[in-house]
C-alpha cells in the first residue's frame, strides 16, 4: 500500500517519525493525480515546482510534508481563483489566501487546485468551465457541488485532504455524494481572508473535506488555527424533525439515517427527541437570497451584457434573473434569518444535535441532476438546499458524515448540526457514529480507488 | 399578485427597466428560474415578520442572546 493511501493524521505521523519521505509522497500524489485523474477531472491545476517549493520551506507543523487540494475558489500567490469560471464577477488575483497561509503555516504542501461547480452555483458540480467533475463512485453521476473537486480528489485518494467552500451546502453535498466527512464550520472561525467576498458574504465559510472525522478535525485545527479538541459525545440528545428534510426522502437514504441515527444514541448513551422547528421552507429559500443579493455588487448591466461567451447557459440567464429579485424579499431573508436564529438558539437548550440526511437522494446523473423523492420528481439543487441551508443562514456548523450505500452503491450521509461554536461536538459525535459502524462506511472504497493502477 | 405564469411580463419588464439584454437562452432560464422561486418569494413576503423583534449587532459565530 501505498503511504498515499494512509489517513491524513496517519501520513503526518509517518513523515514526523520519520518513517515516510515527503518528497516521496508528493511524487506519489503528483503521479496518482496523473493515473486518476483523468475519469474523474477533480483536479484542474497541478504545479509540481510550486508544491516542491512548499515541501522545501514546510515548517515543522501538524501537516508536515501533507499534500492537499484547494477549491478554485482560493487565491495562491502563484494563481489567481477562477471560481470554475470562464469570468467571475469580482475581480480576481494571485495572493496568499486565509486557507493557504493556514496550510502552509501547518506545513501542508499544495498539489494542485480543485475544480468546482461554476460560480459556486449549484449542489451538483456538473458545469465548469474546465468540465465536470466527476463522482469516484460512478463516473456518470455528479460529484456534488459546488466543491466538486475536493470531493472528488479525496474520494479517488488523490489525497488525503482537501479543502473546500460552503455557502449553501457546498462542502456537504460533495461530502454526501463521495461518501466523506466535510465539515461547514461556524461562521467565521475558519480562515476566510483573501475570498473574493470576504466581508461581502454572511454564508461563505471555508472547511475541510476528508475520509473520516479524525482526520476533519486534524485538518480543520489547521484552518482554524486552533486546535479542534477531541472529546466524548456521552449522553447525545440527538434532536430530529418530522419535516420534509427528513420524510421527504428516497426511502433507501431515510432507513440509512435513521439506523445511524439509532446507533449514534446507542453508542453514547444518549437519546433522539423529536423536536419541532417551522419554517424550514422560508429558511432555505432565505439562504438562497441572501447568498445571491450578497453577490450582486460586481453585477452591472453593462458587464451582464457582455459575458464571456464561456459561461453556461444556466449561469448566464440566473446571473441576470437575480438582478430582478425584490429588495423586499431580501428583508424579509434577514428577518428569517433572526426568526431562525432564536428558534435555534431555543432548540439547542434542549438538544446537543439536529439531525436528518444530508442530501434525500444519492448522487444523480451528471445529464440530468433530478431526483426521485416521495413528493415527485426534483432538481437536485431544489432537493439539496432544503437541508443545507440553514446552517449557512444562522451561523451554526454542520458535519456530513456517510452512514450507508444505497442500492446503486452510491453514499449515503446523514448531516449532524449543533449550536454555534460546537465544532468540536459535532466532530465528537461524528466519530462515535464511526465507532458504532465499525468504521465501515468511513473505509469504503469506490471502485476508481480499489482500482490499483498499471505499473502503482 | 404576480406569479408564474405572468413571466413573460415580468421578467422582459424588469430587464428592460434595467437595460439588460436576454437572448432566447437567457430568457428560457430566467422563466424556469421564475416557475421554481416565485411562488417561494411570494409567500415569503405574506410573512408578517413585524412584531419580530430586530437581533442589534448581530453576530453569526455565536447564539443571539451570548453577546
Amino acid at each position: 500500500m501505498s503511504a498515499l493511501d494512509l489517513s491524513l493524521r496517519a501520513q503526518a505521523a509517518a513523515i514526523a517519525a520519520g518513517e515516510a519521505d515527503p518528497a516521496e509522497l508528493l511524487d506519489a500524489a503528483l503521479e496518482r493525480i496523473e493515473q486518476r485523474n483523468p475519469a474523474i477531472n477533480a483536479v484542474v491545476e497541478a504545479f509540481p515546482e510550486h508544491s516542491r517549493a512548499m515541501l522545501e520551506a514546510a515548517p515543522d507543523g501538524p501537516l508536515r510534508g501533507v499534500p492537499v487540494v484547494i477549491k478554485d475558489e482560493w487565491p495562491l500567490p502563484w494563481r489567481a481563483q477562477r471560481f470554475g469560471a470562464a469570468e467571475m464577477m469580482a475581480a480576481t488575483a494571485p495572493g496568499e489566501s486565509g486557507p493557504y497561509l493556514a496550510l502552509r503555516d501547518a506545513g501542508a504542501v499544495i498539489v494542485g487546485v480543485a475544480n468546482m461547480h461554476e460560480l459556486g452555483a449549484s449542489s451538483t458540480g456538473n458545469a465548469s468551465v474546465y468540465g465536470p467533475a466527476r463522482n469516484p463512485w460512478d463516473s456518470e453521476r455528479c460529484p456534488g457541488g459546488s466543491s466538486s473537486g475536493p470531493g472528488a480528489a479525496v474520494a479517488a485518494r488523490l489525497v488525503a485532504g482537501s479543502v473546500g467552500a460552503d455557502g449553501i451546502g457546498s462542502i456537504r453535498f460533495p461530502a454526501a455524494y463521495c461518501g466523506l466527512t466535510g465539515l461547514k464550520p461556524t461562521f467565521g472561525r475558519a480562515a476566510m481572508a483573501g475570498h473574493h467576498m470576504d466581508g461581502v458574504s454572511t454564508t461563505i465559510v471555508s472547511g475541510p473535506l476528508t475520509t473520516d472525522a479524525a482526520d476533519c478535525r486534524l485538518l480543520g485545527s489547521a484552518l482554524f488555527r486552533e486546535e479542534l479538541s477531541g472529546g466524548e459525545a456521552g449522553g447525545l440528545r440527538i434532536g430530529v424533525i418530522r419535516d420534509a428534510v427528513s420524510e421527504d426522502v428516497a426511502p433507501e437514504v431515510r432507513e440509512a439515517c435513521e439506523a445511524a441515527i439509532e446507533a449514534l444514541r446507542s453508542e453514547t448513551g444518549g437519546e433522539v427527541r423529536e423536536v419541532e422547528l417551522a419554517d424550514l421552507d422560508a429558511a432555505a429559500l432565505a439562504t438562497v437570497l441572501i447568498a445571491n443579493v450578497e453577490s450582486l455588487g460586481d453585477s452591472t448591466a453593462g458587464r451582464l451584457n457582455n459575458l464571456d461567451p464561456e459561461i453556461g447557459p444556466i449561469n448566464r440567464g440566473f446571473l441576470k434573473y437575480r438582478m430582478l429579485l425584490p429588495a423586499a424579499a431580501g428583508v424579509k431573508s434577514h428577518g428569517i434569518r433572526t426568526l431562525m436564529r432564536r428558534r435555534l438558539a431555543d432548540l439547542f437548550e434542549q438538544v446537543d444535535v439536529l439531525a436528518w440526511p444530508t442530501v434525500p437522494a444519492v448522487a444523480p446523473p451528471l445529464e440530468a441532476p433530478l431526483v426521485e423523492l416521495p413528493s415527485g420528481t426534483l432538481t437536485a439543487d431544489q432537493a439539496n438546499v432544503r437541508g443545507a441551508g440553514l446552517a449557512n443562514l444562522t451561523g451554526i456548523p454542520a458535519i456530513s458524515v456517510p452512514v450507508g450505500l444505497g442500492a446503486g452503491k452510491l453514499p449515503i450521509a446523514l448531516q449532524l448540526q449543533a449550536a454555534w461554536g460546537r465544532d468540536e461536538l459535532l466532530l465528537d459525535a461524528a466519530e462515535a457514529l464511526e465507532r458504532a459502524n465499525g468504521r465501515r462506511w468511513v473505509e469504503a472504497l469506490p471502485p476508481l480507488a480499489e482500482a490499483e493502477p498499471a505499473g502503482a | 399578485m404576480e406569479g408564474p405564469d405572468r413571466a413573460e411580463q415580468f421578467i422582459p419588464a424588469g430587464l428592460a427597466a434595467l437595460g439588460i439584454e436576454a437572448d432566447e437562452t437567457d430568457l428560457a432560464v430566467m422563466n424556469a428560474a421564475h416557475a421554481m422561486f416565485w411562488p417561494s418569494i411570494r409567500d415569503l413576503l405574506a410573512m408578517d415578520l413585524g412584531q419580530l423583534e430586530p437581533e442589534p449587532d448581530q453576530d453569526l459565530s455565536r447564539a443571539p442572546d451570548q453577546r
